[in-house]
């Protein structure tokens, strides 16, 4: 179940994110629903799942664009395996968490992105934080909140996170 | 409330740490060979991918075309892409009269006429854009499989598009004029002056490296010159809005509002083969001496 799960995410991101999310932009930039789906991933079942989805989903997203194959799966895989490390400190995680958490994450892989693709130096570092990285960052963590959100309504979280933390 | 058991055992961390270390190795040691490895069994991955991202550009296109149809200003919608049909036909026509008389001037003078053969196009439709948001690129609905390459050229009946970096067996991804990163020989149609066309951050295009003396001025049509693979001579790029002249440089700079808007691109022509050699395999050619 929980494999038909990650295959359904790792299949179905890409058309979301290139396709329908160019609808969605703030200011021109979209979601990055890779750094979200593998957060939460790593969160709530631990480092294995978060490092193999999170080298799956930037393989698959970085398939469909200029960025290159490693760079992608690498940041996302290491994004979940450090999520998953995180998830196992914490006893409890609220919603309110979450959001900033992924507000701080999401920028910061906003920050390293540009310098390890070496993109053109108009985009420096100043250009990526204030272009793309902070907004990308904010609508991540609404995202993430949400999402997360509704999984707490739903489910038990904390059970279920202190089960895979043990 | 139900819930799902998604326990991680002691092992699998183990496993976690043990993979996340051979990959950060291999990122660091091996970085080509990891790539080549990522980007070959991709393939596959890439094929699977390509369906549903098929299907939902399918039911995008549809509901768009409904929106467009009949929610929008019936009539007025298809009138209005008949055209902008036209008009861009139109654009390409004259830009095509202009660098014929361009070329005619010049090269009878020469005498040595060369008649310059229509590449073989690929007809591709665009299903999406880029899934990240450093790059600005759209993908389209044409791969390997149909014989489309890294490099080729991309274009409308208007003008250039971009060009392939990345392609799976039935998708490539278009790297738009408009990126940064792009980058196309360019040249200026009336004064003949070269330089390199690269995309801006705002979402335009510039043309640098004009040389000092060049008479450039806004208005001025910048056409593909040929020099690079991909893309044959005289193909629209865009037009000269502003000339940056800085105290001192040794070149001046142009910047260009591109012939397509990239946002509006619903359909492509992949440059699958040039049968007239470029600039660059012209000059390249072995000279037969008499």
């Amino acid at each position: 179940m929980k494999t038909l799960l990650y295959g359904v995410i790792i299949v179905g991101i890409v058309p979301v994110q290139s396709v329908l999310l160019p609808h969605l932009t703030l200011w021109g930039v979209k979601p990055d629903l890779g750094v979200v789906a593998v957060c939460l991933i790593g969160l709530i079942s631990g480092e294995l799942d978060g490092l193999l989805v999170g080298v799956a989903v930037g393989w698959a997203l970085s398939l469909f664009s200029a960025q290159d194959v490693l760079t992608g799966a690498m940041l996302k895989g290491g994004l979940g395996f450090v999520a998953g490390l995180a998830g196992r400190q914490m006893v409890y995680l609220s919603p309110l968490v979450l959001v900033l958490g992924l507000l701080v994450v999401s920028c910061l892989v906003g920050l390293v992105t540009p310098v390890v693709l070496k993109l053109s130096p108009q985009q420096d570092l100043w250009w990526a934080v204030w272009n793309v990285a902070l907004p990308q960052a904010c609508l991540d963590a609404v995202i993430g909140g949400a999402i997360y959100w509704l999984m707490w309504s739903q489910f038990n979280i904390e059970q279920l996170m202190s089960e895979s933390r043990m | 409330m139900w819930m799902v058991n998604l326990r991680v055992t002691s092992n699998a961390r183990r496993v976690a740490l043990v993979l996340a270390v051979v990959l950060i190795l291999g990122f660091l040691l091996l970085p080509g060979q990891l790539q080549s490895v990522f980007q070959g069994v991709g393939g596959p991955l890439g094929w699977i991918i390509s369906w549903p991202l098929s299907a939902v550009a399918g039911v995008h296109d549809r509901i768009a075309g409904v929106w467009g149809g009949y929610v929008a200003l019936q009539g007025m919608e298809e009138e209005n892409r008949q055209l902008k049909r036209e008009l861009e036909l139109l654009k390409e026509q004259n830009v095509q009269l202009r660098e014929s008389a361009a070329a005619t001037e010049r090269l009878a003078t020469l005498l040595e006429f060369k008649k310059q053969a229509l590449p073989s196009l690929i007809a591709a439709q665009v299903i999406g854009r880029d899934t990240g948001n450093w790059y600005k690129t759209i993908i389209v609905d044409k791969g390997a499989s149909d014989g489309v390459l890294p490099d080729q050229g991309v274009i409308t009946p208007a003008g250039v598009v971009g060009r392939i970096v990345k392609t799976t067996a039935s998708t490539a991804v278009v790297l738009l004029v408009t990126d940064p990163n792009n980058a196309i020989a360019g040249l200026i149609q009336r004064t003949r002056d070269e330089g390199i066309v690269e995309g801006t951050t705002q979402g335009q295009a510039r043309l640098k490296y004009i040389p000092l003396l060049s008479g450039a001025r806004p208005g001025d049509r910048v056409v593909t010159s040929g020099l690079v693979e991909g893309f044959p001579r005289g193909l629209a790029i865009g037009t000269i809005t502003r000339i940056d002249k800085e105290e001192e440089a040794l070149f001046q700079s142009a910047e260009l509002t591109p012939e397509v808007d990239p946002s509006r691109i619903e359909e492509v022509l992949i440059i699958q083969s040039s049968l007239a050699p470029t600039e660059k395999e012209r000059l390249s050619m072995p000279r037969h001496k008499p």
